[in-house]
């Protein structure tokens, strides 16, 4: 089927909304509440347009594509629509972009700059308001701007069920539990709220200050911690290649975006001095380096001994998660065809 | 910790309705009540898992509503409307005179932990403003010497009794009938005067046929949207297995409108037998009442009625749940009352769908009313020809006009659709002063100059000519001694303090005219935020997730453009 954007015909999808079918033909309509994943809000009302047989504003979000439809994103009465909204984000709260983390890659920064909204008309007061209690999330409220991504993520994709909308007007604040500090509260810190919101207001904690978003480099890989196998992006700071924070791949099948506390977060190991890079082996209670090759024939040979002298159940193995799904099988195997016994576990099972 | 009773009593009322979340505001309200009028972090995360709901959603419903109290208050919560109706009758004198006595600024308590002074939103009493809400209990027609011996009653730990209070008149003697029947308030009294009467005919016919009879009769909606009653039964879904909801729309919010009330307190099965017959048409499972939590003695009277009622076997075919709100303007929008009764924050769904289709637990539900289902009985009794003789054409029907403001005699009177505003105003009493503007259907409409008043009729096609709106019908008499900027910034702050929170323009949007109007008023505004304030009210127009971007930005426009000269005044 086919939608005319302002005057022009674009093939569309079915089951798309308008605002998708537009993104679909990289047409960019300013939304801020919309993501895939916790689907259409129609609450921030940045991506309103007029379509024809209907009255008023719509909001592309919410309104299905249908066959034939001619839709307007750029008349004069839209992008007035459009600019006050968020005119009236800016305003409201600290946009500060100097030294936010989001500068780059900002949802809120790209509609101002798509709508040529150089400054905030308007002036509201509000007083810094932050929260940093939890080990990586770090909450700044006057950056938010109520989309509701992060509540509805907390809640309906992860269902944490920690995260909600308190009080309300101009005071309406994201809480968790009864208003919280995000550390003391049940959060888990799975940072799919982190990985949701489209400004500067909750972000990786560790990562302040660390790169620039058009620094770093997005390296996607599959998080080494455990066999689900997520798909996750590394920001690599070539420079000194540092790891300086991970996201969820959306679009990957296993966790569409989402990771727990350790995928997210726990990425020290990776450029840690303590890591382990050659094998070692004790002697007269020392540790020494060796090569891999002596390793493995000191490992055989003592095994052998053992078998030999105690029989194959004296010897047990315990694999890891970190390990792929093949190297767990191969372990396995190795464990019963080659040594010869049941005796193998692994720490998943736990 | 909540207590064995309480949980008892929690458990109640979680039974009564279909999804035990429902009962989240009563569970709230009665551990807040059992608390000394506070409600504690522990206890609030202790009914949320008793009701199976989070606790940051119990939290933040907690501090959605008003009436909720998360920090401490003192043992006599003194809450003053000073809303437009207010304002206009003096309740700015009456917060003066409560900060001179108690030498406390509104939000505070005193140091003894005796009072504290709020200074709330509209509280239904346009006609019987200034009112001072004392914890529950309403004090009207306030004056300054009033509240000393208030003041002086209460140090001395005695609340004084409520007094009924309003003058009224009816025209049509339909809605207000019983208005002045004190007996009619039992079933007993109320049968007498032949009540019952049209749900007993009711009984007897085909529920389709009810609802053609109601859209014959052509009743449109009596809320503020005008839209027709029969017409909106008529979008249920056929053969659908879920079950129907009725809910009646008691949250009567809109400031000047205090109509509903007067059906509620004085002629309670008046409205029963209107949802009564209203359930059979509809074949509702379920109908409930969604009456505002300031109402609290009347939500009282209406549960006593309908035990009564259950008692008589009236209700057989559909059972009636009172339910309390917990102080939300925008909970009269019908699906934040939706939202609001499944126990959730009271804030707007996207339309559609509509609530006919997904409404209240996601099954057809119709909103209607109080007046427009109270108004059922007379149709059903009399037919939809006797409906049609009162009034004026595509216009029919009874209509409950709430005066307040500057008349001699505010009130509610009852008159047919298509009477001259100027007839109303008389029977009010007539204008007190000289005559500057009338908002004839509660705030949110655009106000009318004197002279756009004067021939003005009221029904809905009228004031849609006029440039207006019928809305509720609660009408607004503004003389010369007041002043329209002060009025447009005490009106942005309602909206402001009323907005849910959920969309930017109306959110934000409110906020920031607010500013805007009050350095106007201040002496510290400049020509360019006249313009600004009008740029703005005509952008949110129609921008908004619910209609409340339009409710202010309607009526802030029209106070700007009509009386411009009064805001350029304030210009230094």
């Amino acid at each position: 089927m086919f939608v005319t954007f302002n005057g022009k015909k674009f093939p569309v999808a079915e089951g798309r909304t308008v605002l998708e079918a537009a993104r679909d033909n990289g047409l960019f309509i300013p939304s801020l509440c919309y993501h895939p994943k916790t689907g259409p809000a129609g609450k921030c009302r940045a991506c309103v347009v007029e379509i024809e047989g209907m009255r008023g504003l719509q909001t592309s979000c919410t309104i299905p594509a249908k066959d034939g439809m001619a839709v307007t994103t750029n008349s004069p009465k839209v992008l007035a629509a459009q600019r006050l909204v968020v005119d009236l984000m800016l305003s409201s709260g600290q946009h500060d972009c100097l030294s936010c983390e989001q500068n780059g890659s900002c949802e809120l920064q790209n509609a101002a700059y798509f709508l040529g909204i150089e400054r905030p008309s308007f002036r509201v007061d509000s007083e810094p308001d932050f929260d940093e209690s939890s080990e990586f999330i770090y909450r700044d409220h006057e950056k938010c701007i109520q989309c509701g991504r992060c509540v509805a993520g907390c809640n309906n994709t992860v269902v944490n069920e920690v995260l909600d909308f308190g009080w309300r007007g101009h005071n309406t604040k994201v809480i968790c539990d009864d208003d919280l500090p995000m550390g003391t509260s049940s959060c888990v810190q799975c940072g799919e709220c982190v990985q949701l919101c489209p400004t500067g207001s909750i972000i990786d904690k560790r990562s302040r200050g660390q790169a620039r978003s058009w620094e770093v480099e997005k390296v996607e890989t599959v998080c080494p911690y455990c066999g689900v196998g997520c798909r996750i992006a590394l920001h690599v700071d070539r420079k000194t290649n540092r790891i300086v924070r991970a996201t969820g791949v959306e679009d990957a099948p296993t966790n569409q975006g989402m990771l727990c506390v350790k995928g997210r977060f726990a990425f020290d190991f990776v450029a840690s001095t303590e890591r382990l890079t050659t094998p070692l082996i004790r002697e007269n209670g020392n540790f020494r380096e060796a090569s891999w090759e002596e390793a493995y024939s000191l490992i055989s040979s003592k095994l052998g001994e053992i078998k030999t002298k105690h029989g194959a159940d004296s010897i047990g193995g315990f694999c890891s998660a970190k390990c792929t799904n093949e190297e767990n099988y191969l372990f396995q195997k190795f464990m019963r065809a080659v040594i010869g016994t049941n005796n193998v576990d692994h720490c998943a099972r736990l | 910790m909540l207590s064995d009773s309480l949980i008892k009593k929690l458990e109640d009322a979680a039974g009564k309705y279909p999804c035990r979340k429902s009962a989240l505001l009563p569970a709230l309200e009665m551990a807040q009540a059992a608390n000394g009028n506070l409600l504690d972090r522990g206890d609030v995360a202790e009914v949320a898992q008793q009701l199976g709901t989070t606790t940051s959603q119990a939290w933040g419903v907690a501090t959605y509503y008003t009436m909720f109290n998360t920090s401490p208050v003192g043992k006599w919560h003194l809450q003053v409307d000073t809303n437009v109706p207010g304002m206009l009758a003096g309740a700015d004198a009456i917060v003066d005179r409560i900060r001179k006595r108690l030498g406390i600024e509104p939000g505070q308590t005193t140091p003894d932990g005796m009072f504290t002074l709020s200074i709330v939103e509209d509280l239904g009493s346009c006609g019987t403003c200034p009112v001072i809400q004392v914890n529950d209990t309403y004090y009207e027609n306030m004056t300054p010497a009033k509240v000393d011996r208030l003041l002086e009653s209460l140090k001395g730990g005695v609340m004084p009794p409520r007094r009924d209070a309003g003058a009224w008149g009816s025209e049509c003697g339909i809605l207000l009938k019983n208005r002045g029947n004190r007996k009619a308030r039992s079933i007993k009294g109320y049968k007498a005067g032949g009540g019952y009467a049209a749900l007993e005919k009711a009984r007897g016919m085909n529920p389709g046929d009810i609802v053609e009879m109601v859209k014959q009769a052509t009743v449109k909606g009596r809320g503020g949207a005008g839209f027709p009653a029969g017409m909106k039964w008529g979008f249920l879904p056929k053969d659908d297995p879920r079950p129907v909801y009725l809910i009646c729309n008691a949250d009567e919010g809109e400031p000047g409108t205090f109509k509903d009330r007067q059906i509620m307190e004085y002629d309670p099965h008046l409205l029963i037998e209107g949802i009564a017959i209203a359930a059979r048409a509809i074949k509702a499972a379920k109908a409930f009442i969604y009456i505002r939590g300031e109402f609290g003695w009347i939500a009282d009277i209406l549960d006593k009625a309908v035990a009564e009622a259950g008692k008589a076997g009236l209700l057989r075919e559909c059972g009636i749940v009172v339910h309390r709100g917990a102080g939300s303007y925008e909970c009269g929008e019908e699906t934040a009352l939706i939202e609001s009764l499944e126990g959730k924050r009271g804030v707007p769904r996207i339309k559609p769908p509509f609530p006919a289709n997904v409404g209240l637990y996601g099954c057809p539900t119709i909103v209607n009313n109080v007046e427009t289902l109270a108004v059922i009985p007379f149709i059903v009794q009399n037919g939809a020809e006797a409906f049609k003789a009162i009034g004026s054409p595509a216009n029919f029907g009874p209509k409950l006009f709430g005066v307040s403001g500057h008349v001699n005699r505010p009130g509610v009177y009852e008159y047919p659709l298509g009477t001259p505003l100027m007839e109303i105003i008389e029977a009010a009493g007539g204008v007190k002063g000289n005559l500057k503007g009338v908002i004839v259907g509660g705030l949110s409409v655009p106000i009318l100059t004197a002279d756009e008043a004067k021939s003005l009729k009221m029904d809905f096609d009228s004031c849609a000519a006029a440039g207006t709106m019928l809305g509720s019908g609660g009408v607004m008499v503004i003389n010369d001694s007041a002043s329209i900027p002060k009025i447009a910034l005490r009106a942005i702050r309602f909206y402001a303090h009323e907005s849910c929170g959920q969309c930017t323009p109306c959110r934000e949007g409110s906020a920031v005219i607010a500013r805007l109007l009050g350095g106007l008023v201040r002496g510290t505004g400049t020509t360019k935020d006249i313009d600004t304030v009008l740029h703005m009210c005509d952008t949110i127009m129609g921008t908004t997730l619910c209609p409340t971007g339009d409710a202010f930005s309607m009526p802030i426009r029209a106070m700007v453009r009509k009386f411009r000269s009064e805001f350029e005044a304030l210009v230094k």
